[in-house]
């Protein structure tokens, strides 16, 4: 007998008693529902927060070393008192190039940028008829050489800033394409002298768009201008506590962590507090708690699924009992016990597959109401998570279906057709 | 050539060893050859049915050789025992025994599914053994849905799909009315004459004087063993 024969035999024998079939696959459809709904809102919580996480900026690591003490220069102005320790930080992620693309601080400045009669501060918000940015004061980065290798950025004209430039505290600009356009127009910027907070400083270069040239975005991406970080000595802007690191590939990131952790903690008193990362490696603990309400639920749900599963066994039970005689024929006529085994082991799998269906369907719908109740937000089932439950199911099925069905097959000829 | 089946001192006890024991066949030896129309003939008890059982490898002697075509079928597996019951022998039965959740033509067609027949095949011969007993108009109907009559054809049909050298007939005019009966058994003689050998069952004297050998069973035991004249419809 070849399996398509069972398959429609047992289909038959399903479809001719419909009320108990559905009576009994409701513990299936139960159990694989709960799964469904559990595994699904929290594997879809956590890939939703990943996607966030990277659209956050990809593989961006950020340092903050705070210091707390303070004291008033000769003017009475209000300085941080501790040491610019970016050049340490520096130096240590370029000591793990294999890692990291670059690290730079991350800063801005409010300063005032006049070249000839345009000057950032008095600079008003215009868009041309194609809604693109024609008009609006630049916003200026403090970074280190290697801010356009952390920011996407390429050089198009000109230079880009160098560690000399950093170490020098040389008194020079690189403009984002959008500020170069705003001030200069068509002309071109490079080797122009602008003034900023009425500080001479030079333009050595102008970065590639990032923006598509054909998209009618008024995003201000490009409108920007980048100052090594050093020249916030002569700029009176304080020191730098951000730092942005970007990893290689987010694989990367825990080591990266671990490693600055480790650094950062020889180079500061871990007790005060005086430094963090995110993503910290122990925000870990937030996705461990989720694993752990994730595993007691499914450990629920595994038990319904035992008892769905024991159900099914129960009513295979009682339909060989009913069946005896059909056996008892089918014996006599040729059946071999492998045929009987099959038959009702294929009846199990399908009593179980069809609840399986059915509560991945219920599933389905449990998980985007969970989602939306815990954490506003629609998630749905991934493939991964259906199949598997739908192989889960019918696994059920085989596994509860084995006893009924050898004890079917076991049955002798001629006591089965003796049966009523 | 061996003869097609030969019972040797079988015996088939129930409760051996019991006060209650019973020996529903005690010492019975028994050759039929191929060809032959014998009818068992007993009282309800007389151990006739066990008999059937145990000639249709349906159940296994206690003791004794059971040699079908010269092979012990003690010694055989259940898998090999299956392929008998399946390609040797073609049973029918006083209830029928038609699977009532299958239609006539599925209940005929299952010898064949089991045979692994493929579906065009098994449509044709099962057809085929329909017309025989003329039921080629009503393959579709369930058992219930038709006379006694007519379910004891679908179970001829069914008996006779594979072709089988054996034909088993327990009772089979036992739930019929005469006329009916008759038919049955005047299919049975037609399947004798083209060779079939047929194994009929019966408590009714009548219906064994239409086989050519008469086997007469009393508690357990064969007590008449004669050639007949036979009583042709």
């Amino acid at each position: 007998m070849n399996i398509r024969q069972a398959v429609k035999m047992a289909w038959k024998s399903i479809w001719g008693k419909k009320g108990r079939a559905v009576l009994t696959m409701l513990g299936i459809i139960i159990g694989i529902a709960s799964v469904m709904t559990i595994v699904s809102a929290i594997t879809g919580y956590a890939s939703k927060m990943m996607e966030q996480f990277e659209a956050m900026g990809a593989n961006r690591i950020q340092v903050s070393v705070r210091n707390y003490a303070w004291t008033s220069d000769e003017n009475g102005n209000m300085v941080a008192l501790g040491a610019d320790y970016f050049p340490q930080v520096y130096d240590y992620c370029n000591g793990m190039k294999d890692f990291v693309t670059g690290v730079t601080p991350e800063a801005y400045v409010n300063v005032n940028m006049v070249y000839g009669t345009k000057s950032s501060n008095s600079m008003s918000y215009e868009v041309d008829e194609n809604g693109r940015l024609t008009s609006a004061p630049p916003n200026f980065y403090l970074g280190s050489d290697q801010y356009s290798a952390c920011s996407n950025l390429t050089i198009a004209k000109g230079r880009d800033l160098a560690l000399l430039d950093i170490q020098n505290y040389n008194q020079v600009v690189v403009l984002g394409a959008q500020a170069a356009q705003i001030f200069f127009g068509s002309a071109d910027p490079v080797g122009k002298t602008v003034q900023l907070n009425n500080l001479r400083f030079e333009v050595i270069g102008v970065y590639a768009s990032r923006l598509d040239p054909e998209s009618n975005s008024n995003s201000t991406l490009d409108n920007f201008v980048l100052i090594p970080y050093t020249a916030n000595r002569v700029l009176g802007t304080g020191n730098i506590e951000e730092f942005i690191v970007v990893a290689k590939n987010a694989e990367e990131i825990p080591e990266i962590v671990t490693r600055l952790d480790g650094f950062l903690k020889g180079l500061l008193n871990r007790a005060t507090n005086d430094y963090s990362i995110y993503p910290q490696n122990d925000t870990d603990y937030f996705a461990e708690s989720m694993n752990l309400i994730g595993g007691v639920l499914a450990g629920v749900a595994a038990i319904s699924l035992m008892v769905g599963g024991i159900g099914i066994m129960n009513i295979m039970l009682v339909t060989v009992t009913e069946r005896t005689r059909e056996i008892g024929i089918r014996r006599a006529i040729g059946a071999q016990k492998s045929s009987i085994v099959t038959q009702f082991l294929i009846e199990a799998a399908m009593l179980c597959g069809i609840g399986g269906i059915i509560g991945i369907l219920i599933g389905t719908l449990g998980c985007v109401i969970l989602g939306n109740i815990l954490f506003q937000m629609t998630i749905y089932p991934s493939g991964m998570v259906t199949a598997g439950a739908f192989g889960l199911s019918v696994l059920l099925g085989i596994i509860f279906g084995i006893y009924p069905a050898v004890k079917a097959a076991n049955l002798q000829p001629v006591e089965a057709l003796r049966a009523e | 050539m061996a003869s097609l089946v030969e019972l040797k001192n079988v015996y088939k006890i129930y409760g051996e060893g019991l006060e209650s024991e019973v020996r529903a066949l005690d010492g019975v030896s028994l050759t039929i050859d191929r060809g032959e129309f014998v009818a068992v003939v007993g009282q309800s008890g007389s151990g006739k049915s066990t008999m059937m059982n145990v000639l249709g490898c349906l159940d296994i002697p206690t003791r004794g050789e059971y040699l079908l075509e010269g092979t012990d079928v003690r010694e055989l597996t259940d898998k090999e025992l299956s392929r008998i019951r399946n390609k040797e022998i073609g049973f029918i039965f006083q209830q029928y025994n038609l699977i009532q959740t299958l239609s006539v033509l599925e209940n005929v067609e299952l010898p064949l599914i089991y045979q692994g027949i493929n579906v065009d095949d098994r449509r044709d011969m099962a057809l085929e053994a329909l017309d025989r007993v003329g039921l080629g108009k009503r393959v579709k109907h369930k058992p219930a849905e038709m006379s006694g009559g007519q379910q004891q054809r679908a179970a001829i049909a069914r008996a006779i799909a594979t072709k089988p050298p054996i034909i088993m007939a327990d009772e089979p005019t036992g739930a019929l009315d005469s006329r009916t009966g008759h038919e049955v058994l005047e299919f049975l003689q037609q399947l004798n004459r083209e060779g079939t050998t047929v194994i009929l069952i019966t408590h009714d004297n009548g219906i064994a004087a239409t086989a050519r050998r008469c086997v007469r069973l009393t508690d357990g035991k064969i007590v008449e063993d004669r050639e007949q004249e036979v009583n042709w419809f």
